[in-house]
């Protein structure tokens, strides 16, 4: 810059103000001592801010009931939580082509994430599916699509995360029960887990699509057929990330995330399952923001509210039931499209807040979300974050290593007592879902996502890069963009066609009325539908034949009839 | 002088559910003074227009999260045209790479506000560049 003649008369004159301006903000201070969520911080914690009158009680050391500081006796001694990239981008081979190269840079679990279309259970070949196939994810639709997305991987020695988190989650485990099943796998060895947890889904996703009971009917058959057939599976993982991405604090976060959790448990002692049947493959999606100490303070508030929440008013007496086990996903909504390689600064304080916080598994943003799915780049270099927090920084060999820190187990009990308060609230309003019917909750969402904006706009919250510290808008994304191959979808649409001429009707219709069947009777769907997966039914076809079994229309868009008219003359199931 | 205030059609446009943005942009105009329908989720491309049409809307905005925007923007600048809505303003939000502005301006994108936009900057680009009904009458 002062090698630009024409630039130096400018900077001269303008020398004095900017000077005073430098020797102002040389003196600045932080202009906010309220944490991201807002509570007020004093200067300096110290053993007068909290009264442990028993610490075993209160706090208690890792391993031990009320799990404050940790599930595991020696956290990341006994093993390095696992190091996941969520992955889905164009059709089944684009994703697993992906997935394999995140194996090969060192992911040790693999996130598969479904697509809009596939969420909503529409198959490639719907007028509405035909723009947006794999823009978001990846749409499977047949038992040949989950076929090509595992291709060799071993399922029994990598974790795999099916990220489906609608009702189309049922259809999902079918699938890939039915591809295990096929390869000869003994599904009682099948390692991973599966997001199924379409409640949430109504407020990320498309509400006709989950209805609510609906949603909690195919929920709990996933629940129920994995807790009695697949030892080794997490049949949920609530998803407490998608409501904070909403805008909400983290107080919040936990009580909602825990109010739908409520939902399912309540539903699974119903239908007769013991609490410790079925609540240690219970898991959590947890966010991790930007507000460093806070998240920190959430994740271990959240370990102590659940070990109390499943003892105290769930009767558990396992350990295990008690442990809350998550996964975090640094918060995509605390990324920026300007001046993009800040996001990785931003990525790695929120994975370090997850693993101090004592996390299961992690999943690092990429830096280019905000323009873009990751690129390959953008997934390996997220990837190389967790990385250096395990291998470098030295974090891993303390287990809590903020336990006793009068601040943080101070503000531990202040998110916990908040969070327990609104779901007092919640549950003098009937429960999560009255509180989900009468709309309440998106109410919530709403005003809160008002306020962060609010927060922005006014300078209450600074952003590098939007309210301080700007710069010329960038034209280029620093490590390329990824697009999704429009060739790929074209095929996704032309098999899917393909595969419903040429499949056996004979065997595909005498599927389709045992799982209507099923339905209608409220069995556990689950079984009727891998054999129809088997039978080359589509996820539309199975989720449609369910819906209608409940009285809703086959098609969530109402664009299409159901192609089982033989059915039309079988009673009809309750109406709405 | 009589002058209304002015109109904006807020939508998302196809599958995409991300529409915290869409109604975070719909709050703040309508604080601003601006009467705003929002359209919500899962509309269509002749469903935004028809609304902007019967709304008689001043500008148009649309909101893109899941990298649906090369598709949608040009349909959606076609049936503008198609219904005559030469004046509106058309406006895109969310989340696109930088590449992709200048391609949407060349489709006939009036202003793009990304993801860490502030809500003045969206305010004041409305009100400079709007042609509220009564001016475009005038101005015929």
């Amino acid at each position: 810059m002062l090698e630009d003649a024409e630039a130096r008369p400018a900077l001269e004159q303008a020398n004095k103000e900017d000077w005073d301006d430098f020797l102002k903000t040389y003196y600045e201070k932080p202009q906010s001592t309220k944490t991201w969520s807002g509570f007020d911080l004093k200067e300096i914690y110290t053993p007068d801010d909290r009264k442990v009158s028993d610490y075993h009680k209160e706090v208690g050391d890792a391993g031990k009931f009320p799990f404050t500081r940790g599930i595991h006796r020696n956290m990341f001694r006994g093993r390095y939580w696992t190091r996941r990239e969520v992955v889905g981008i164009g059709s089944p081979s684009d994703t697993h082509e992906r997935a394999a190269c995140c194996f090969k840079q060192g992911a040790m679990g693999m996130n598969t994430i479904a697509d809009v279309t596939y969420e909503m259970g529409l198959d490639p070949d719907h007028p509405r599916a035909r723009d947006e196939i794999g823009l978001t994810g990846v749409n499977v639709s047949s038992l040949k699509d989950m076929e090509t997305l595992v291709g060799d991987i071993p399922l029994d020695k990598v974790s795999w995360s099916l990220i489906t988190a609608s009702t189309v989650a049922a259809a999902t485990m079918a699938q890939y029960v039915a591809v295990a099943q096929n390869k000869g796998y003994d599904i009682a060895r099948l390692r991973g887990s599966i997001q199924n947890d379409p409640i949430h889904f109504r407020y990320c996703g498309f509400k006709p699509a989950c209805p609510l009971d609906l949603s909690v009917k195919l929920g709990s058959d996933v629940m129920e057929y994995c807790s009695r057939n697949m030892p080794k599976w997490y049949y949920t993982t609530v998803n407490m990330y998608d409501l904070r991405e909403q805008g909400i604090t983290a107080p919040q976060e936990i009580a909602f995330g825990f109010g739908i959790a409520m939902c399912y448990i309540d539903e699974l002692i119903r239908r007769g399952l013991d609490i410790d049947e079925f609540a240690p493959r219970f898991t959590f999606y947890v966010s991790c923001h930007i507000d460093f100490f806070e998240e920190i303070a959430k994740i271990r508030a959240a370990r102590r509210m659940w070990a109390r929440l499943l003892k105290d008013k769930y009767g558990a007496r396992d350990p295990r039931s008690m442990q809350f086990r998550f996964a975090v996903h640094t918060a995509g909504c605390s990324l920026l499209p300007q001046q993009p390689l800040n996001n990785l600064v931003r990525i790695s304080f929120e994975a370090l807040a997850a693993v101090l916080g004592g996390v299961q598994s992690l999943h690092c943003c990429s830096y280019d979300e905000p323009m873009c799915l990751p690129t390959e780049k953008g997934h390996i270099q997220a990837l190389r974050t967790q990385q250096i927090i395990a291998y470098e920084t030295g974090v891993t060999s303390v287990a809590d290593p903020l336990g006793g820190s009068y601040f943080v187990e101070s503000l531990t009990d202040k998110v916990e007592e908040e969070a327990l308060m609104i779901m007092s609230e919640v549950d003098k309003l009937g429960g999560m879902e009255e509180a989900i019917r009468s709309e309440w909750l998106d109410r919530k969402f709403d005003e809160e996502a008002v306020k962060r904006q609010a927060e922005v706009d006014g300078g209450e919250k600074l952003l590098v890069g939007v309210n301080i510290f700007t710069s010329e808008p960038e034209t280029e994304t620093p490590l390329g963009v990824q697009r999704v191959s429009r060739l790929s979808t074209r095929q996704q649409i032309a098999d899917c066609i393909k595969l419903k001429k040429t499949r056996d009707h004979s065997k595909l219709i005498d599927a389709i009325k045992r799982l209507r069947e099923d339905a209608e009777e409220n069995r556990n769907t689950i079984p009727a539908m891998i054999e129809a997966t088997r039978a080359f039914a589509t996820t539309a076809e199975m989720m449609g034949t369910i819906r209608e079994a409940y009285g809703y229309s086959y098609d969530p868009m109402n664009v299409i009839e159901s192609p089982f008219t033989f059915l039309s003359g079988v009673k009809k199931g309750k109406a709405l | 002088m009589n002058q209304r205030k002015i109109r904006v059609v807020v939508s998302k446009v196809g599958l995409d559910g991300h529409d915290r943005g869409a109604k975070v942009v719909a709050s703040l105009l309508q604080k601003a003074g601006m009467e705003v329908v929002y359209l919500g989720m899962y509309q269509t491309v002749e469903g935004i227009v028809n609304a902007a049409v019967a709304e008689d809307a001043d500008v148009i905005g649309v909101s893109y999260l899941s990298g649906e925007h090369l598709v949608f923007t040009p349909q959606i600048v076609a049936e503008m045209k198609k219904e005559g809505l030469d004046d509106v303003l058309f406006l895109v939000g969310g989340s696109f790479p930088p590449e992709d502005i200048p391609v949407m301006k060349e489709m006939g994108v009036h202003q793009v506000f990304r993801g860490g936009s502030l809500g003045e900057d969206i305010v004041r680009y409305i009100r400079e560049n709007v042609r509220t009904k009564m001016q475009r009458e005038e101005g015929s």
